[in-house]
């Protein structure tokens, strides 16, 4: 069904509720309804189905209006819908989304620790970023936040040890593991080898980026954004400019549009080899990890010569691209793809076909269809599952309707699957940035940009190696954002994890996490999700 | 179903070198694009200090010696760089370079890391005014 | 006088002692440095694994409270003592055994397993959430691969008509058990890998789920301890199967080739394959470890009791 089309019944859908529709954007509506409402408008929706939910936003609409604004984005194809709900600045709540959507429990916690909202029947209230000795009642993302105010203060930890009782016993993986290659918490409640219980924390590397992005203008943003991680770096400021040159109501040259799909697609190389070797080093395959970080050499190598940077290229600059292909670069480019190609074959035989590293991927894990769409998985880690959730597919952005690619799922489910996805995405991927090399439109690299951004909202949606990145850009007019949201595909991919863990042997959990490809540095917020069975 | 898939691989190894570079006794030679340290050619600049304004780390500072006679010295704090060569794309005089030679920026003083460029006539008077201590010598532009 | 002094020198100088610990740095060293050039890498100089145990030796034991003290600091010194002494009863270097009596063999094979059991040991002892998981895993693996391997080496036993690894050897020097027993060779080779954590069999040691199994809390002393008594063991197994498979070993330079040839085959499996579940081990070696060494048991015993007719 096309964007408009689906617009319409989604609004239609909303009726009973609906307070204000308005729609800002060809692909958006924007539905104003009561707190109360939220829940049957949520279940409305799903039960169409329409779209998914794909993230939460808070927005504080200043002192003198005196009101906090949840926004609830649900996505069907390009079509978004978004939910906004009025609250006062103290003391507002609203009901929990997490019977529908069980991904609703991190976004939740992140809106009523960043905002001071209540959310009423959450299952686990306790915060997801913000560490344990920050203040209470203090909440970093009002626009009255001073930072003076915050004190460490003696924290009440959330999770006081439970005593053993006899068999089981808690094994703590991170935050300091060999296995983790960033920092996370994770407790697994173990019976002899099998997992009975499983939760998690995030918010290690929590560095308070969006906050950041308010006292910086529009340029030092792209900076800072494209280093909320560093394997998808590009996919950020991507989403970023995509949002802000929206805004603006500039559009960039083809040729422009079509270097940024073409360092993407190198990115996705390189990003999806690393994943390659971290798997196989969490499996125990050492060999394939140092040849497969051996090849990852071939493409970093491209990009530094491309970009000059091995990672967080700066390619991007807002109205287009800082700099060009030349001849040289193309046949660099082809060179080396031609290689991986041949490499990446390889590694596809192996772990198709290697008997004893199929016995510890083939039937493990296995999340099935429904599972991972009730869920709300993102990425290669639902593809594996057979969800057809590609935002490259499904809502076209930039370069891509002239360059498309094509989607690879599978049906299996398991971590083999997501293996074999990944690493046939990575055939699509040369395969396109082949067409893109052949077909270069000749243009101007860049359009001016104003410096002050035209006042709106915008949301931008791209992407990454790992999933769908969610953008929410809002400006005021200014020289400097209102408000940027991030929101990454590894936040919603940790209900995986976990939902797979219980029952799993502990041996199989390194996999498990390093399966769903996390980025703890893109979260770049805490989560804490308690799945105790029965405990 | 295959036993051992990596075999290949591993026996070619045998007969090959490591791919691990003996750094720093073999270097690779660096790509023309990469981006390594900031220099900065002082006749040209108009102190517009738009460099200055977007750099996302506040690395860049213009300090007007003499306006009338265009005397301007450049303080580069190394170690705040995030070497994203905005600056470089801002300049409208292309004065700022991110050259490619000088990458290996290390040291074990922080003194080493804030530079000063400019004639040198210009960067001593300045420095003789503010006296601060912490300058290193200045670059050549 | 010397004779006297005899004893002493064997187990400080040689073949236990000193010379053992070298040759397992030696092994060791040869060990990381080919799977690092098979994997494409450089691989550490030679003086690295000395240098580890060095540093090892020089650095702060911490000893965790919940241990008992004498335990902790006790099993890596058991550990060791028993490798040294199943040293004594092997042919290292070619040159006969320091001593030898009817039945050392069983001797041997249970001093060596002393190694597994010390760090099960030690894992309980610690009782972190790391070393108990490694701990267990330990034992496990133990039940598992203990019994084929026992009776794998058992094989040129019988052929031989002794218990007693001089006599075993000296009876098997004329031809190469390995061309009569491939299968027993085969799961002599595979135990080995077993007994000493080599993958695929590493899973007690898994670093990439429990950080170091029940090494995690040792360091300094404790941990240089362990480490020497794992390389000691790595160069008796060595040992007992080129002395018992390949043709005995008469002489210096049979042994280095020997146990050379083996240890590369040791190091090519170790990097061709990845680790295993400790389920899939022990699914493994109950299933085709016990089933093939039984079978070989059976052709032996029914060839023998067919010459014998």
């Amino acid at each position: 069904m096309n964007t408009i089309a689906a617009l319409e019944q989604a609004e239609k859908l909303l009726t009973p509720w609906t307070k204000e529709a308005v729609r800002p954007e060809s692909n958006r509506l924007d539905v104003t309804i009561a707190g109360l409402d939220l829940y049957a408008c949520a279940a409305a929706l799903k039960q169409e189905p329409w779209g998914y939910l794909s993230a939460f936003t808070g927005l504080d609409l200043g002192l003198e209006v005196g009101e906090l604004e949840p926004l609830y984005p649900f996505c069907e194809g390009a079509a978004i819908t978004t939910l906004r709900v009025r609250l006062p600045r103290q003391g507002g709540s609203v009901p929990t989304l997490y019977p529908l959507f069980p991904v609703a429990s991190f976004f939740e916690r992140e809106l009523s620790e960043m905002f001071g909202i209540e959310v009423t029947g959450t299952p686990d209230p306790s915060r997801l970023f913000i560490p344990d000795d920050w203040p209470v009642n203090v909440y970093p993302l009002l626009k009255d936040f001073d930072p003076k105010v915050v004190q460490p203060r003696q924290a009440d930890s959330p999770r006081s040890f439970q005593p053993q009782d006899g068999q089981t016993f808690y094994v703590p993986i991170g935050p300091q593991h060999p296995a983790l290659k960033e920092p996370g918490h994770f407790e697994f409640t173990v019976d002899g080898e099998v997992i009975v219980g499983a939760r998690m924390r995030l918010g290690y590397v929590h560095r308070g980026i969006e906050k950041a992005t308010e006292s910086q203008n529009w340029v030092q943003n792209l900076y800072l954004l494209e280093r909320v991680c560093g394997i998808c770096s590009h996919t950020h400021a991507t989403a970023y400019v995509l949002g802000v040159e929206r805004l603006a109501g500039v559009e960039t040259p083809p040729r422009a549009q079509a270097i940024r799909e073409l360092i993407a697609g190198l990115e996705r190389i390189h990003s999806h080899l690393l994943w390659l070797g971290v798997s196989a080093h969490e499996a125990g395959f050492d060999t394939l990890f140092m040849y497969s970080w051996r090849d990852r050499e071939t493409v970093m190598d491209i990009l530094e010569n491309l970009s000059g940077n091995r990672v967080n290229y700066s390619a991007n600059i807002i109205g287009g691209v800082k700099f060009d292909i030349y001849p040289e670069h193309a046949k660099t480019i082809r060179q080396g793809l031609d290689f991986l190609e041949e490499r990446i074959r390889h590694y596809l035989d192996i772990v198709t076909t290697d008997i004893l590293f199929l016995q510890r991927t083939r039937g493990i894990g296995r999340i099935s269809r429904e599972e991972a769409a009730h869920l709300g998985l993102l990425g290669p880690t639902a593809r594996a599952s057979g969800v057809v959730r590609d935002v490259r597919i499904e809502a076209p952005y930039g370069p891509y309707s002239h360059y498309p690619v094509s989607i690879v799922t599978s049906e299996a489910g398991d971590l083999e699957a997501r293996f074999v996805v990944r690493l046939k995405e990575l055939f699509v991927t040369i395969n396109t940035i082949r067409v893109i090399m052949d077909n270069l439109p000749e243009s101007d690299l860049s359009v001016r940009v104003p410096r002050r951004i035209p006042a709106g909202e915008t949301i931008s949606r791209v992407e990454a190696p790992r999933g769908e990145v969610f953008y929410f850009i809002k400006s005021d007019g200014t020289d400097r954002p209102e408000r940027i949201k991030v929101r990454t595909p590894s936040l919603c991919n940790w209900t995986a994890v976990l939902s797979k863990a219980v029952g799993s042997q502990l041996a199989d959990a390194p996999l498990l996490i390093a399966g769903m490809d996390p980025c703890f540095s893109c979260n770049d917020r805490m989560i804490t999700v308690k799945r105790l069975d029965g405990k | 179903m295959k036993f051992g898939t990596m075999l290949s691989d591993i026996f070619t190894s045998l007969f090959q070198a490591p791919v691990t570079q003996k750094y720093p006794f073999e270097r690779q030679p660096t790509p023309q694009r990469l981006r390594g340290k900031l220099t900065w050619d002082p006749d040209r600049c108009s102190a517009c200090s738009l460099c200055a304004k977007e750099c996302p780390a506040n690395a860049l500072q213009v300090i007007t010696v003499d306006r009338n006679n265009r005397r301007y010295v450049m303080r580069y704090q190394m170690d705040r760089c995030t070497y994203c060569a905005q600056c470089a794309l801002n300049c409208r005089f292309k004065c700022i370079q991110l050259g490619s030679e000088d990458w290996e920026l290390a040291a074990l003083d922080k003194k080493a890391f804030t530079v000063y460029y400019g004639r040198e006539t210009d960067v001593n008077t300045y420095l003789e005014e503010t006296g601060d201590p912490n300058a290193e010598k200045p670059g050549p532009d | 006088m010397f004779s006297a002094l005899k004893p002493i020198l064997q187990i400080l100088i040689f073949p236990a002692g000193l010379f053992l610990v070298a040759s397992g740095i030696v092994v060791e060293w040869i060990d990381r440095k080919l799977v690092a050039r098979l994997q494409n890498r450089v691989g550490p100089r030679w003086f690295q694994i000395l240098a580890d145990i060095v540093k090892l030796l020089a650095k702060e034991e911490i000893l965790p409270s919940a241990a008992n003290p004498w335990l902790f600091i006790g099993l890596p010194m058991i550990a060791l003592a028993g490798c040294m002494t199943a040293a004594l009863y092997v042919p290292l270097m070619g040159l006969s055994p320091a001593y030898s009596f009817s039945g050392d063999l069983i001797v041997t094979l249970y001093l060596l397993s002393l190694l597994t059991l010390s760090k099960g040991l030690a894992g309980w002892n610690t009782s972190s959430r790391f070393s108990l998981v490694g701990a267990t895993r330990g034992l496990t693996q133990l039940f598992a691969y203990e019994a084929p391997f026992l009776l794998a080496l058992l094989g040129p036993a019988i052929v031989a008509g002794s218990w007693q690894i001089d006599v075993i050897m000296q009876r098997n020097s004329s031809s190469w058990i390995i061309l009569t027993q491939p299968i027993g060779f085969l799961v002599a080779l595979i135990g080995l890998m077993g007994k000493l954590e080599l993958p695929p069999f590493d899973a007690p040691e898994a670093e990439t789920e429990i950080v170091a199994g029940a090494m995690t809390d040792y360091s300094g002393r404790g941990l240089a301890i362990f480490n020497i008594a794992k390389s000691v063991e790595f160069v008796i197994g060595l040992t007992l199967v080129a002395a018992f498979y390949l043709g005995g070993l008469n002489n210096p330079l049979e042994y280095l080739l020997k146990t050379f040839f083996i240890l590369v085959v040791l190091i090519g499996l170790q990097t061709l394959l990845t680790r295993l579940r400790i389920d899939q081990t022990v699914g493994l070696w109950w299933r085709y470890g016990a089933i093939l060494v039984l079978i070989q048991w059976m052709i032996l015993i029914i060839w023998k009791e067919s010459i014998l007719l």
